[in-house]
């Protein structure tokens, strides 16, 4: 399928595009889920670490994306590999992706339902949201990019907003000691939070559509930083805010903080709901994103129409959705999806940079023997 | 032609959205506000069924359970609703609703309502939680509270209290204007007035106390007559997460001058000279708790600062307020606050063994791997801990009288 003129991104829309899929269903579970692994108040520190072991995985699949230019990781794989390990590879991409729309569909549900539509069966909820999102995509790229921008400022400013008010249940001593039980339970953190960082390998599809994609590997460090900073300001105020063994017992401790607090006189008394509106957006654009890139990997791998795919899929993302019984098998097929990105998205990038690598080395000496 | 084709599909188009709205079904999961009752506050008590109750029992209302808990809800009142309950005394015009029931699970309880009242009761607006000391002393605060953790509509701001005296007690008010929760929730916000209320216990920070098994103070509530007051403090051991004993209001004030949480009250002394009244009204408190480690021996020492001014005395004749009288003043003040201190770092050492001053979280920062080794059995060790503490005070002023 060739891509039409008119879909091209900005540097800065692909930047949006990355951290829009970062900030998805994880920043409600964060300080719990790396609580539980580090243990010590420095979770903040292993956010940090986690982040720039997303941001060099970042770089690597950036550098390795812009040398194909136009092309999406489904493409230039079947290139390198041959078309029966690269469809292979592919294939196991789309279906991370639509795994990954699933579960951000299946966790918004579980959400919406506890807090804020009790009666509103859950099919309700998913198929509403699925189809808006289906009818994003079958505007290509671009609008998907133009809505994202509209989505990321207001998710920051409302998102600082009811965090800051939060500040009044924040003490410091629930931060305290610092690197007390030493480095080592923040390195095996560092295990957990990079999975928070998952969503960086969207940049090996959208460099194809950058209008620039030399400037692919700023577009995935800015894309990075900006939930990197939301992340660390989220970990350290909720834990602030709740103390460490708080947020241990918290199902979602980020919306739990803002259910601590309430500020009376003012139009508004409680903050949830804002924070859920925004935490929804968040989902839909990790939602979109995710479907589009397997939808788009479908239809390059087999060679189908995109809207064909976009169909098809829609089907068996629902169905993936309803699959876990409870939440803990929810949670529990979020980290497998998370070990699996790793593994994905780290050694298949990197061989494929040295494969790629090495023809150039190949393709220059050729030339210059043909040449002389 | 061609164009008007083109309109007439634009109008069908346009019929049909407008006709799909038609087909929306709305918020599914609305309820409306003058459909349900709001209750505001919890009484937890020991099984003891009220009147109403038993006669109900006589007719016949029964299912199995323990009686372990009496609970109490608080329902604001503010319509027209036929009244059924316990309030015995002018029921017509009261503001608020309490309703008991007694059994083992109160979320069973909680629904049990819905077959007595014409609203089903809802918990968003729950303002606070009062628990019967005597109860606490049976159940621990996990058993007591999960359900109210777990409830997805309870928010986790709601204060929790204790009462040595009955909780549903606490619930009622003379008069028809108050309504008792509210009026809870809103005498702990009077801790710039004095130094007996401590920092507001809400489920979230309890939490986390009851994770760390944590020992911890909650505010004491009596009731008398309708009438409330904060006296005291009850200490929940870490370990048990029971009610272990209460503090008298002396006690109290020792421990909140230890933690320097204080916003702002006074402290009364005598001239040890004229054996008359010195009032200090403190503007500022400070504590800081120094943890040291030598030799695999914890001591504590806290250093305790405050600023404030001499707001009323006693003086038999007109002597002149002067330096020497405002050092005396001093003197005497700081000499009763290390009388509380004295108290109330007994009861919790000695008597107790909880540490519910936040000594162990100092050792955690200070000494973080000599914490790691103690933390288990921190109570046990914080009573044999040396505490040292040295009290300076400043009367910066003498309000707006000079001289005499």
């Amino acid at each position: 399928m060739t891509q039409k003129a008119q879909d091209r991104i900005t540097t800065v829309q692909a930047a949006v595009i990355v951290s829009n899929f970062l900030l998805g269903s994880g920043i409600l579970t964060l300080p719990r889920a790396s609580a539980e692994v580090v243990g010590t108040p420095d979770v903040w520190f292993s956010v940090l670490l986690g982040g720039f072991v997303a941001i060099g995985a970042g770089i690597l699949m950036a550098v390795l994306s812009k040398w194909h230019k136009g092309k999406t990781v489904f493409q230039y794989n079947q290139k390198l590999l041959g078309k029966w390990i690269g469809g292979t590879i592919g294939l196991a991409f789309v279906i991370y992706f639509f795994m990954t729309a699933a579960y951000q569909v299946r966790a918004l549900s579980e959400v919406t339902q506890l807090f804020l539509l009790e009666g509103t069966p859950s099919w309700a909820i998913v198929m509403v949201f699925m189809w808006v999102s289906l009818y994003l995509m079958f505007g290509g790229i671009n609008p998907i990019a133009r809505l994202f921008e509209l989505i990321l400022p207001v998710t920051i400013v409302i998102y600082l907003l009811v965090m800051l008010m939060s500040l009044k249940l924040f003490e410091w001593d629930n931060l305290r000691p610092f690197l007390g039980q030493g480095i080592l339970p923040v390195l095996d953190g560092v295990r957990s939070t990079a999975l928070s960082f998952l969503g960086v390998e969207i940049i090996l599809v959208i460099t194809a559509f950058m209008s620039n994609p030399n400037h692919s590997v700023k577009a995935v460090v800015i894309g990075t930083s900006i939930p990197l900073v939301i992340y660390m300001l989220t970990v350290v105020i909720v834990i602030g805010g709740l103390s460490l063994d708080g947020v241990l017992t918290r199902t979602w401790p980020t919306l739990d903080l803002i259910r601590s607090y309430e500020y009376t006189g003012l139009i508004f008394e409680r903050f949830e709901s804002l924070l859920l509106v925004i935490w929804i957006m968040q989902i839909y654009s990790t939602f979109t994103i995710t479907y589009f890139a397997s939808a788009l990997g479908l239809s390059q791998i087999f060679h189908f129409d995109i809207k064909t795919c976009l169909y098809g899929l829609l089907p068996i993302v629902f169905t993936l959705s309803t699959l876990p019984q409870n939440i803990d098998v929810l949670f529990a097929l979020g980290d497998f999806l998370g070990k699996s990105a790793f593994f994905l998205f780290v050694p298949i990038p990197l061989l494929l940079l040295i494969i790629t690598k090495w023809r150039k080395g190949a393709n220059k000496d050729a030339a210059e023997k043909s040449g002389s | 032609m061609r164009r008007r084709k083109v309109d007439h599909k634009r109008w069908i188009t346009g019929c049909m959205a407008t006709l799909i709205l038609f087909l929306q079904t709305g918020c599914w999961s609305k309820d409306e506000i003058e459909d349900l009752s709001i209750y505001v506050g919890m009484a937890l008590d020991l099984p003891y069924e009220t009147v109403l109750e038993r006669k109900m029992d006589q007719l016949g209302s029964d299912y199995r359970k323990r009686n372990h808990i009496s609970f109490t809800l608080q329902i604001v009142d503010k319509q027209s609703e036929a009244k059924s309950g316990d309030t015995k005394d002018d029921p017509t015009s009261k503001p608020y609703l309490n309703i008991s029931e007694t059994g083992d699970s109160l979320f069973e309880m909680i629904r049990e309502f819905a077959t007595r009242l014409e609203r089903p009761v809802i918990g968003h607006h729950l303002k606070v939680i009062v628990i019967n000391e005597a109860l606490s002393r049976r159940y621990s605060m996990n058993n007591l509270l999960s359900f109210m953790l777990r409830d997805n509509d309870i928010r986790l701001n709601c204060l929790v209290m204790m009462s040595s005296g009955t909780a549903r007690k606490v619930m009622e008010a003379k008069g028809n204007s108050i309504i008792p929760s509210f009026r809870l929730n809103g005498m702990v916000d009077n801790r710039y007035r004095t130094l007996k209320i401590i920092p507001p216990v809400s489920l979230s920070k309890l939490e986390s106390q009851m994770n760390a098994h944590a020992s911890y103070l909650l505010q004491n509530v009596i009731a008398v007559n309708g009438e409330v007051k904060l006296s005291g403090a009850a200490v929940i051991l870490g370990k048990t997460q029971k009610f272990i004993g209460r503090l008298s209001e002396e006690e109290l004030l020792g421990t909140i001058w230890l933690t320097g949480e204080g916003k702002g009250g006074v402290v009364k002394s005598y001239d040890p000279k004229t054996k008359q009244v010195i009032t200090y009204e403190l503007k500022s408190m400070k504590s800081k708790i120094k943890s040291r480690v030598v030799g695999g021996k914890i001591s504590f020492h806290v250093s305790i600062e405050s600023d404030g001014r001499l707001i009323e005395e006693w003086m038999e004749g007109n002597e002149t307020i002067d330096d020497e009288f405002i050092i005396r003043s001093e003197k005497a003040t700081s000499k009763e606050v290390q009388r509380l201190i004295k108290l109330g770092l007994n009861k919790i050492q000695n008597r107790y063994k909880t540490d519910v001053v936040g000594f162990g979280s100092r050792l955690s920062i200070e000494h973080p791997k000599v914490w790691k080794q103690v933390k288990e059995n921190w109570d046990e060790t914080f009573s044999q801990v040396p505490i040292t503490y040295d009290v300076k005070l400043n009367i910066s002023e003498t309000g707006s009288k000079q001289g005499h």
